[in-house]
């Protein structure tokens, strides 16, 4: 035991691979075909945690601001790629607005959550920089790839009628203004979601966290509440921005759609 | 609606040595894919110009190079001997009407369709028009039955094209582009859209360019003809 929080030892933590065995027996038995997928899974579940803990043990150490920005900045590129993966539209390039807008839009968030609220001395402190910043964007890269998804696809469903509007005379953003209205939405629903089932399906990650740790379940709460408020705010305004700027790109010059 | 001006050039609408073929991943493109190839064409003012051609031809393509839908490889797409692109899209697409084949409706009422342009910023200061306005452009288009309150989803396929029709006209284009705008139209519906084309040219001055994939508009109302076929576009003679 250490600090209240009970040590795992590299052998109960072998003890975990029983849950491996587990999922790849049903998927043998059931020819799911999933077993390679839960291999690597496993693999890289072990190889990614580790490094990220080697990392973090380097971070924090050198308590640099500059180290702690890259390192930020690395799981916002890395984000920004498994969302645009998730995308299935592959005719309009967004790829450079996404990785600059979620890093920008993120990184703000990120810096007013530490500095404003939780008031870590300094802003950028890695122990609350970083998980606070990667749990921004573990839910945003989800909702942003959501919204964009439904961005094209709508427009693409929805061409006539975008056209008629611009034959019509209206501008691009009067033209799509219902889609991007449906596509920010779609992104947001499952933060708004996860607001109204927290606290009575599960006990989530941060709180669950600082409980194991030993602090207060009150200050752990607290905690809590500021995280899920972040991700529905971090949410909307990165689903916002990037489908208002993405949107842009959808139409070509003389605001000619390009998806149809 | 602008009426013509002795200053204003002879030809409304005009391509000149126009390229145009969708974008293909073979280089240089396939002829197939080559939908106009040094196209010309002259429209004068005030002209009712019927547009013929096999399907698959590119009539809807050529139609839209002139509310900028498309852009060509190369030549030039006048408007009053200006280029399409010297005007703002917005402005272009009030001036060039373009209806599309299938006619389009956003959900809410009939009066909401009707009204949907003025609601745009382009429409500036231009006055929203009342019912009466708008039941008489709908009366006007053998469609006067029609309940402005009505779901416009619920119209058939002939009412929401001269709902479609009435909604552009009440925007006061010079030129309309009508793209098979009868189609999929009854003897009856088909009647009042040409007859409200031909009005269109006759009272109000205005230019049509109607596409159609066959000869159903009589000489007497479109005495000038082209045909599209195989990239190439000629001036039918009489």
């Amino acid at each position: 035991m250490d600090g209240g929080v009970l040590d795992i030892t590299p052998w109960r933590l072998a003890l975990a691979l029983v849950f491996s065995l587990v999922a790849g027996g049903c998927s043998l038995a059931l020819k799911l075909d999933l077993g390679r997928d839960i291999l690597i899974g496993t693999v890289r579940s072990f190889a990614q945690l580790f490094l990220m803990g080697w990392v973090l043990g380097f971070v924090f150490a050198a308590d640099s601001p500059w180290l702690v920005i890259g390192l930020f900045f690395i799981m916002a590129g890395a984000a920004a790629h498994t969302a645009r993966g998730r995308v299935k539209e592959k005719a309009v390039a967004f790829a450079w607005p996404m990785y600059g807008s979620m890093a920008a839009v993120y990184l703000l968030v990120t810096m007013t959550v530490t500095g404003a609220i939780v008031a870590a001395d300094p802003w950028w402190k890695p122990q609350y920089f970083l998980p606070i910043g990667g749990m921004v964007l573990g839910n945003s890269m989800t909702s942003v790839a959501v919204a964009l998804d439904r961005l094209f696809a709508d427009l693409r469903a929805r061409a006539a009628l975008v056209e008629m509007k611009l034959c019509l005379g209206a501008d691009v953003s009067e033209a799509s203004a219902d889609i991007v209205r449906d596509a920010v939405r779609a992104g947001m629903i499952p933060a708004v979601n996860s607001m109204m089932a927290v606290g009575l399906v599960s006990i989530p990650g941060m709180m669950t966290g600082q409980i194991l740790g030993g602090s207060d379940p009150s200050q752990a709460i607290r905690y809590q509440i500021v995280v899920m408020l972040m991700i529905v705010g971090a949410t909307a305004l990165g689903s916002t921005i990037l489908t208002l700027i993405i949107r842009r790109r959808c139409f070509g010059p003389g605001q000619r759609p390009l998806l149809r | 609606m602008s009426p013509a001006s002795s200053t204003t050039p002879a030809h409304h609408l005009a391509l000149r040595g126009v390229d145009f073929s969708y974008a293909d991943s073979s280089s240089p493109p396939s002829p197939s894919r080559r939908i106009l190839r040094s196209a010309h064409m002259s429209v004068p003012r005030g002209a009712f110009v019927l547009l013929t051609g096999p399907s698959g031809a590119g009539k809807s393509t050529l139609l839209r190079l002139f509310c900028r839908l498309e852009e060509p490889q190369a030549g030039q797409v006048l408007i009053d001997g200006l280029g399409v692109t010297a005007l703002p899209p917005q402005l272009l697409r009030r001036r060039v009407s373009y209806l599309q084949q299938t006619p389009a409706v956003i959900p809410g009422s009939v009066r909401e369709n009707l009204l949907l342009p003025f609601t745009f910023k382009s429409a500036g200061g231009d006055p929203r028009p009342d019912d009466a306005t708008l039941s008489a452009m709908l009366d006007a288009l053998s469609a006067g039955d029609i309940p402005l309150s009505q779901e416009a989803s619920t119209l058939s396929v002939g009412q929401r094209q001269r709902l479609c029709l009435a909604r552009a006209l009440l925007t006061k284009p010079q030129a309309l582009l009508l793209d098979e705008p009868v189609s999929a139209l009854d003897a009856c519906s088909s009647r009042a859209v040409l007859n409200a084309a031909e009005s269109f040219c006759l009272d109000a001055g205005g230019t049509v360019l109607l596409v159609s994939h066959a000869e159903f508009v009589p000489r007497r109302v479109a005495p000038q003809h082209y045909r599209l076929e195989n990239g190439n576009l000629a001036e039918v003679p009489s």
